[in-house]
């Protein structure tokens, strides 16, 4: 067994060459939905009949479709279409990445049900109702106030403990658990639906943008530096190992690492465990941050946005985990009458992601500059080149930025109709965007499986990931958030 | 092929000493890294984010 580099899952070693990678499907399927949304503006509902599920007491009320246009589906009709229509395009995918197709199809089936049934638990009132009003208009008198993005965790949970507790139903699903796959193209539609938000409050979304840039200082210039010291000093770690783990700690969880182990022309082995652990803590930390983050920062929501784009690495479990800190603080803040419009938040923590993965390829470039020339030089063959930066550029960014400006232009530049008709369009990609998160959610559940990863010898390494991660990263990702977002609040929702 | 015992490696891995290029890196790193945070923080302190429209 080992775990595949693209997004350090387990899966056999004797596959194919896919001609395609992730990032660029991720690329060509976001913007396959987004465009497809699109068609709303010319009068044509393409994507009308996603499934969208409300909150409920009732079962039979729970789902229907996104678009009134198709009401007639009703709620199991648009479950069944939406299902079929994810497993066409994604067996499509898996068949263009070379994987087990059959086994693919079978384990996404398993996945979805799975992963949607998480969702559909986590709209239950009980768990998602917020205000009193919502209470009343349920006639319930508790709730766990989750909203109903409460289903993210609930798919998490399900997932962690089919990994812990059912190996052999994790082994089937397996060829399906493609998280990185998942949130990249969740990332590119997300472009989208934060360029509608945007619009309305331009000059706060551009300054939002501009402090992106100090994420990158502190991901790249100090957190990395001071794990590589850590590592290095006091865990005894050599370079080979220590190199990718500042990496994966530090920067963007996964690709980093990657990168990095390719840059210094490490063993595959070395990234893939780091991969692994990364993912482990990111599970842990997407549990706990974002209930710190209601309890303690509610009322500085954009510092929270921030922190859980600095503190949670990996794509997936950053944005996942602003989404629930988005949802909870807004649940919050709705309970004591102050309604926030949705989208900030979340946009706060895509913007500090999207700006720490710009940068992977430079960072490994730097490295394999250094490694190959002064720490192991090489022969000029094997020397680090310049195209190495676009290599390992995340082509995703590519579809993110896309969407955000496409969308912008038709909010801001196109006539009154049209911008009058983007939100409704831009709403039903999103509903794809929930989705996909969701099969995030519940992929990084069964990925972390514990006892397996401690058994291969983890624990040095998860100890200085542990000491790096609860000593400063956090800490310190909470106080620069703190310093370039307290007092920023979320315009209010009209 | 079969794989290396990771845990034994890492027990049983060599110390290998910071090298000086590692040193300037680890220090360059930290050094610029905390000057363009100050200057990031002046800008933000002088330019603070405007919330309207």
């Amino acid at each position: 067994m080992s775990i595949t580099v693209e997004s350090g899952r387990w899966s056999s070693a004797t596959q194919p060459a896919p001609w395609i990678d992730e990032d660029w499907l991720s690329l060509c399927i976001g913007l396959g939905i987004f465009a497809l949304a699109l068609g709303g503006l010319a009068g044509m509902d393409v994507l009308g009949w996603v499934v969208s599920t409300s909150v409920w007491t009732d079962p039979g009320q729970a789902l229907g479709t996104v678009s009134k246009a198709y009401a007639g589906l009703g709620g199991a009709g648009a479950l069944l279409v939406t299902y079929l229509a994810l497993l066409l395009v994604l067996t499509a995918s898996a068949a263009a990445l070379s994987l087990d197709v059959k086994r693919f199809a079978a384990g996404f089936t398993g996945v979805f049900a799975l992963g949607y049934a998480s969702w559909i638990i986590g709209s239950n009132a009980h768990v998602a109702a917020v205000t009193p009003t919502d209470l009343q208009k349920f006639g319930i008198d508790w709730s766990l106030k989750l909203t109903n993005e409460g289903g993210y965790v609930v798919a998490l949970l399900f997932g962690l403990v089919i990994a812990n507790f059912f190996p052999r139903l994790a082994e089937w699903l397996k060829e399906a658990i493609r998280p990185e796959l998942y949130i990249k193209i969740a990332i590119v539609i997300l472009g989208a639906f934060l360029a509608v938000t945007a619009a309305g409050k331009l000059t706060l979304a551009t300054s939002i943008l501009l402090r992106g840039v100090a994420a990158i200082v502190e991901a790249y210039l100090i957190y990395w530096a001071v794990v590589y010291y850590i590592a290095r000093r006091w865990f005894g770690f050599n370079r080979e190992w220590a190199a990718p783990l500042a990496s994966g700690i530090s920067i963007c969880g996964v690709s980093a690492a990657i990168a990095t182990g390719g840059a210094i022309r490490a063993r595959p082995l070395v990234p893939v465990m780091v991969s692994s652990l990364v993912v482990i803590f990111a599970v842990v930390e997407v549990l706990i941050l974002p209930f710190l983050a209601q309890t303690f920062l509610w009322q500085e929501p954009m510092v929270a946005g921030a922190w859980m784009g600095l503190a949670i690495k990996t794509d997936g479990a950053a944005v996942a985990g602003g989404g629930i800190t988005e949802s909870l603080i807004l649940a919050k803040a709705a309970a004591v009458g102050i309604h926030y419009q949705p989208g900030w938040i979340l946009g706060v923590t895509a913007t500090v992601k999207v700006f720490i993965d710009v940068f992977i390829g430079i960072w490994a470039f730097v490295l394999g500059y250094i490694w190959t020339n002064h720490i192991n030089p090489t022969r000029d063959a094997d020397k680090a080149r310049a195209s190495e930066i676009w290599q390992r550029f995340p082509k995703f960014i590519i579809g993110f930025v896309a969407t955000f400006l496409v969308g912008l232009y038709l909010a801001l530049g196109t006539s009154p109709e049209i911008a009058a008709k983007l939100p409704a369009q831009i709403a039903e990609a999103n509903t794809f965007r929930v989705i996909f998160f969701i099969l995030t959610f519940f992929s990084i559940g069964i990925l972390s499986n514990f006892k397996k990863l401690w058994q291969e010898g983890i624990g040095k390494l998860a100890a200085v990931y542990l000491l790096s991660l609860f000593g400063f990263v956090i800490w310190v990702g909470l106080i620069i958030s703190w310093l370039f977002f307290s007092g920023v609040k979320p315009p209010l929702a009209t | 092929m079969s794989e290396p015992d990771i845990r034994k490696e890492l027990l049983n891995a060599p110390v290998e000493p910071l090298l000086p290029i590692e040193k300037k890196l680890i220090g360059w790193s930290l050094g610029i890294g905390l000057v363009l945070l100050v200057v990031l923080v002046m800008i933000n302190h002088f330019v603070p984010i405007t919330i309207a429209g």
